[in-house]
């Protein structure tokens, strides 16, 4: 059983890396690239939102500072973007603790306008501080040719392809160790019920950090590699209060709580919403977000827990 | 194989083969160029007036109209047999990224020969960025940050005028009306909302004071949400300006103008942008936005001095039932000088499109602004393109400046509170 499941994933994984040469069309790529970022976004907010309960609705904050840092360090330092990816994820870890501990107290409601409020204050800040280009927002010099040190392909989009489905596949992997290890068992039982997990010994404030920086991390890592791919980021398109309900969105959508929810979110509505877009967006009559809402709200009524309720028979 | 097969293999590829010379028979006769504007979201009303003025163009392109207009006269591309002009719109959500998207697909699947639009700064920026990878002329007469020109992009253009330009204008326009009143007014104030566009506009601002040696007496950023401004405007006031330059959106511009009447802060030449050109803001304000002095590319009754601005405002009038706006007008013009530069290439070919846009030199008697013409210099900017000013009289907005094609003698000074 165990090894016709792997058979399975390897079978996925070689079809995921034939795609874009089969389907050499750059909005195909894109839709897939977008895909793999928001299940790589989507998989992180699982291990808070979905594991921990902890309802964040203030990703995009961690998403920006990794988009900054990386481009920052870049611009300024001439640092490439991969070891800014990682700075990015670890400033990121930092601003999560550094919210995550004073709001150590605070649980579901509570915690998720905590954390509204925190994605809005770092939106402002940037909008009006000058050294990350305020409002203006950061582009980096674009490079003259494709260049890995600069993190930049201008002839194609397969190296972004490639390097957002190991991001995503990366990612979760991680998720899925940590959710099967002991530390795993210990987040889970936060989700259930805190006080039942604090009276069997669980230190309930470590375990929601360790949640949290595993979750920023990542997320500052999609952000980071975000900005290499638009290679222009400003707060309105990096710190979006809209980006971070995205987020929720879409892993609420897939089935939070699993390994596979997440990205089956990103599956159907990235390209859900990117081909409504593309057929009917040009029309301008809001068709396509009327499509993509009521998708939305049918799977919503019918199937609360997620496209993942399909495959798991009860 | 079998016998069915292989014939069922020969229909495939026929049909393929005939897909195929269907397309390029299809190619000839029209041919697809790309717009992204922003159609839904909070832009979405701008980005309608936009596309507006990008339909009327490509009527004029495609049909025949007795107009003293490039491409005008002519039905299609005449240099491609009559080829005819389809725009492809799509849209950006406002947004950089889908901006960028979207202008990908347009090129690569949708297969359009060139680019147009765009109207948000930041937009633009990634959507020619894209067009510019991808090799595909870029055409933009909507958006403004002079950054969008200065990134040696070999296949962008604009024809508008810039926030540079803008800036420049507003010291010219203040010089001539030293020369004109014989009276200085070096001391001026800068009032702005300290976003992206507000604050690229005042360091151009600082830039040309000092170029033309005025001097900046206040320079008060703020933030276009405030609800109340009473301590900026006392700022203002004890600085004594001569000219106040004011950078607004739509709601601060109304709040600043109240706030003024109500702390009677005078100011002899006082001049705007954007937010004042807004419906909204005469409907608002009433009598209090009188003599404003306001940046424009375009005004109905330019129609006194350009007889074609009357007739095509009485097209647009004629399709969407109310008067041409300076948004549409703007948008308008992208189009035909693509659709020109492509008529004189006689040919598709981006590089070659490219080549024939360097060499453009449109006279201004033949395009819908009252400027001199089209023509661009090393970074692909239009030198000829230039603001007009217009003035706020009578409830209504009226061309004061450049004096050539003012349509109304300006008021100087504005009159005090107390004497209105």
């Amino acid at each position: 059983m165990e090894k016709g499941k792997h058979l399975y994933y390897v079978v996925l994984v070689v079809l995921a890396i034939v795609f874009p040469i089969v389907f050499n069309v750059p909005f195909v790529q894109h839709v897939a690239i977008m895909v793999f970022m928001y299940g790589m976004l989507a998989e992180s907010w699982n291990v808070i939102g979905g594991y921990s309960g902890l309802f964040s609705f203030g990703q995009a904050a961690f998403f920006g500072i990794g988009a900054y840092t990386s481009t920052l360090l870049y611009m300024q330092l001439g640092l490439t973007p991969w070891i800014g990816m990682i700075a990015g994820g670890l400033v990121a870890i930092a601003a999560g603790i550094a919210i995550g501990y004073p709001c150590s107290k605070l649980k579901g409601h509570y915690f998720a306008i905590a954390t509204i409020a925190f994605a809005w204050i770092i939106n402002i800040l940037f909008t009006n501080w000058s050294f990350v280009g305020a409002a203006t927002g950061l582009s980096p010099e674009l490079a003259p040719a494709d260049s890995w040190y600069a993190f930049q392909f201008r002839s194609s989009k397969l190296p972004y392809y490639y390097i957002g489905l190991f991001l995503m596949l990366l990612t979760v992997y991680v998720v899925n160790k940590v959710i099967k290890s002991k530390t795993g068992f210990y987040l889970r039982a936060l989700g259930e019920n805190e006080e039942v997990a604090a009276s069997l010994g669980v230190n309930i404030a470590k375990y929601r950090l360790i949640s949290i920086s595993i979750a920023s991390f990542f997320t500052a890592v999609a952000g980071s590699f975000y900005a290499q791919y638009v290679l222009y980021i400003d707060p309105p398109s990096v710190l979006a209060h809209f980006l971070s309900v995205e987020i929720v969105l879409i892993a609420m959508f897939g089935g939070s709580g699993t390994i596979w929810g997440p990205i089956w979110g990103a599956l159907i509505l990235v390209p859900l919403s990117q081909y409504a877009r593309a057929i009917w967006g040009g029309m301008g009559s809001g068709l396509d977000i009327m499509v993509y809402g009521f998708v939305i709200m049918v799977f919503s009524i019918f199937r609360p827990r997620g496209v993942v309720s399909f495959f798991i028979r009860k | 194989m079998s016998k069915g097969k292989r014939v069922l293999g020969l229909v495939v590829a026929l049909s393929l083969v005939l897909f195929a010379l269907y397309g390029v028979a299809f190619a000839t006769k029209v041919i697809k160029v790309g717009a992204v504007y922003p159609l839904t979201g909070d832009i979405a009303p701008t980005g309608k007036l936009c596309k507006e003025g990008v339909e009327l163009a490509v009527d004029i392109i495609n049909g025949k109209y007795d107009l003293d207009l490039i491409m005008a006269r002519t039905e299609g591309i005449p240099s491609l047999g009559g080829a005819k002009i389809k725009i492809i719109f799509a849209d950006s959500q406002g947004s950089p990224r889908t901006g960028m998207a979207e202008a990908e697909r347009l090129i690569t699947s949708e297969h359009v020969v060139a680019m147009v639009g765009g109207y948000q700064s930041a937009v633009v920026k990634t959507a020619s960025y894209a067009a510019e990878r991808l090799k595909i002329p870029y055409v933009l007469s909507d958006a403004t940050s002079p950054a969008l020109t200065r990134r040696g992009f070999k296949y962008f253009f604009r024809v508008n005028p810039d926030d540079v330009i803008s800036a420049r204008n507003f010291f010219e326009f203040v010089q001539d009306m030293e020369k004109k009143f014989n009276r200085k007014l070096r001391r001026v104030a800068l009032l702005y909302e300290n976003t992206e566009w507000g604050s690229k506009v005042a360091a151009q601002q600082r830039k040309w004071a000092k170029e033309f040696g005025f001097k900046i007496v206040a320079d008060i950023p703020y933030y276009h949400g405030a609800t109340d401004v009473t301590s900026e405007v006392l700022k203002l006031k004890s600085s004594k300006p001569d000219v106040l330059m004011h950078a607004p959106y739509v709601s601060d511009a109304i709040l600043f103008t109240k706030t003024f009447k109500k702390l009677n802060f005078n100011v002899p030449l006082w001049m705007g942008m954007s937010g004042y050109l807004d419906p909204n803001y005469i409907k608002s304000v009433g009598k209090d936005g009188e003599y404003v002095v306001v940046r424009s590319t375009f005004n109905p009754d330019l129609a006194r001095i350009k007889p074609l601005i009357g007739k095509v405002n009485e097209l647009y009038k004629k399709k969407y039932g109310r008067d041409m706006s300076g948004i549409a007008a703007r948008s308008f013009n992208a189009p035909l000088v693509l659709a020109d530069a492509i008529n004189r290439a006689g040919s598709l070919d981006p590089d070659a499109i490219r080549k024939v846009l360097l060499e453009t030199d449109i006279p201004g008697d033949k395009i819908l602004m009252a400027w001199k013409g089209v023509k661009f210099n090393k970074i692909h900017q239009n030198i000829y393109a230039r603001y007009i000013l217009v003035q706020i009289q009578g409830g209504k907005y009226h061309t004061v400046w450049p004096w050539n094609v003012a349509s109304t003698k300006v008021v100087f000074p504005v009159p005090a509170w107390n004497k209105r």
